[in-house]
């Protein structure tokens, strides 16, 4: 597979400490444990200690990457399910996806943030604004309270 | 002379740093001691230094060093906050009268028509950083930073939505307005959410995140059906707290609902943003305290939880009676799976009697010890 990366994008992803080889490991691992809206897919992966994320676009061979990004706080369950729908698509089952509440852990403590959701298979992804924002400023926190 | 002046320094190896593993507890899941205490403490802070409610607001270096400084005698939290209830609202055209005994009021003036209400936007970042909000928290917080940096905690507030966007147009048309104009209600509310999330990213923008504290006081069911507090409270707080977190706000969430929430609390729990960090206190369920056991039974899987002790009772000379039912409170809500703190219904009262403020911390160490029950 041909990876497309525009250089903003490729200086974000670095800034967030990830490499290709985790992107690539987020696509191709992915099958149908994705999502997908307006010609774009979101698939995560576990690596390592962090959960990676990639937005992106395939065109045959070729993988446009929107972005990428990851959070150290490990996914647990669903809490609550929203009424509106995402209109986000989860591959696997075709199911829409809702916004929602989900579990996370980190450091020993359990605590919610607002999720992206399918109820039927309980599966969770996390937006990259809260990614890269509160959960972020979340973890840091987390560490420092618990130092 | 700084108002940094008139202040011994807080005792930061002995009290500050026990109340700040206090205070980091409910959190993490790290028990520390026993349950925390914020009786929401503004102008009472004041009062107790020997200033008077007006210096509080009028001075607002020298109200947040008072509550800074008091914390450590009743033993509280170790971070400090000054506010009142109309922030962004000079910005969108109304003037601010201090008091003698009051938070600033508004002193207008209202729109009256719905055609005035039609035409206002929120208002754009670079015009706020140049009104009076964003001036007042940047020195706020600038002299915390530079003379309490160890209880600084850069906060935020959209406060309450629907009633700061009410003293716009005056209370009484707003409610008249929600049933027979309610495109006109909406369109008045979103202006001041927008207004607000405008405020939050520049804090956020300086400080590198802040914490928001957002509530529903106005509408509550003394005044408003369910769907109504929904509609124009539930939801507008979501909004709210949504597009701050996309903007990098947060993650820290104070959810304030003040009043009668007999009912309406059932809308909040579907429509709130929960982030890993918020705190919920509701104030009252008809006349009474809204009871702890039902608060952390709703919400204890989403949210810290902080039920009250009625906050006429603070004001009323019998610390006894403060006690008991703090030890009802902490009784009852003490297990929250996310977390407790012992609150008060609302803001303490400005001339809140120190020993009830006692206490409260002193049903706080008798019955919320971690490790005791």
């Amino acid at each position: 597979m041909e990876y497309i990366i525009a250089d903003a994008v490729k200086e974000t992803i670095e800034k967030r400490g990830l490499k290709i080889d985790d992107i690539k490991a987020v696509v191709e691992g992915a099958g149908d444990d994705r999502i997908y809206k307006d010609g774009k897919f979101l698939a995560k992966k576990e690596i390592g200690e962090i959960t990676v994320y990639v937005m992106y676009a395939l065109d045959g061979d070729k993988c446009t990457v929107e972005t990428a990004y990851s959070h150290k706080m490990k996914i647990l369950d669903i809490v609550l399910v929203g009424e509106e729908d995402s209109g986000w698509v989860y591959c696997k089952n075709k199911k829409p996806v809702f916004t929602g509440h989900t579990n996370l852990t980190y450091l020993g403590a359990t605590r919610s943030g607002p999720s992206l959701v399918e109820p039927e298979t309980g599966a969770s992804w996390f937006e990259e604004y809260l990614a890269a924002g509160a959960l972020a400023t979340a973890e840091t926190l987390f560490q420092q309270k618990r130092a | 002379m700084g108002y940094e002046e008139l202040f011994p320094p807080n005792d930061l190896k002995g009290w500050h740093a026990n109340a700040a593993k206090r205070f980091a507890s409910p959190f993490v899941d790290n028990y520390h001691d026993r349950v925390d205490v914020d009786p929401i403490m503004l102008s009472n802070a004041a009062v107790h230094c020997g200033f008077t409610i007006r210096d509080f607001y009028e001075k607002p270096e020298l109200g947040i060093h008072c509550v800074g400084y008091v914390a450590e005698l009743f033993d509280l939290l170790p971070v400090t906050h000054w506010f009142f209830s109309l922030p962004w609202v000079r910005e969108l055209g109304v003037t601010l009268e201090y008091k003698d005994t009051l938070p600033p009021v508004s002193t207008g003036p209202i729109m009256s028509e719905p055609e005035e209400v039609e035409k206002l936007v929120p208002i754009e970042k670079e015009d706020l950083k140049k009104g009076s909000t964003i001036p007042l928290f940047y020195g706020l917080y600038d002299y915390v930073q530079q003379n309490l940096p160890h209880t600084l905690v850069p906060i935020s507030y959209g406060f309450d939505l629907c009633g700061a966007g009410a003293e716009l147009v005056g209370v009484e048309n707003f409610i008249m307005w929600t049933f027979t104009e309610p495109d006109i209600a909406h369109h008045l509310i979103d202006t001041y959410v927008g207004t607000s999330i405008n405020g939050a990213d520049i804090l956020s923008d300086k400080y590198g995140m802040a914490m928001l504290i957002v509530g529903s006081i106005l509408a509550n069911n003394d005044i408003f059906s369910d769907e109504m507090v929904e509609e124009f409270s539930a939801k507008k707080m979501h909004t709210y707290v949504d597009q701050c977190f996309r903007r990098g706000a947060g993650p820290q969430v104070f959810y304030h609902l003040c009043g009668n929430h007999e009912t309406d609390y059932k809308v909040f729990k579907k429509n709130l943003v929960w982030s890993p960090f918020n705190v919920l206190e509701i104030g009252y369920m008809g006349q009474n305290e809204f009871p702890a056991e039902l608060l952390k039974n709703e919400f204890q899987d989403v949210t810290t939880i902080m039920p009250g002790v009625d906050t006429k009772l603070m004001i009323n000379p019998n610390p006894k009676k403060v006690y008991e039912r703090a030890k009802e409170v902490v009784l009852a809500g003490r297990d929250a799976k996310k977390g407790f703190i012992l609150g008060t219904t609302c803001e303490t009262p400005p001339y809140t009697i120190p020993g009830n403020l006692l206490a409260l911390t002193r049903a706080a160490r008798d019955f919320g010890t971690y490790g005791t029950w």
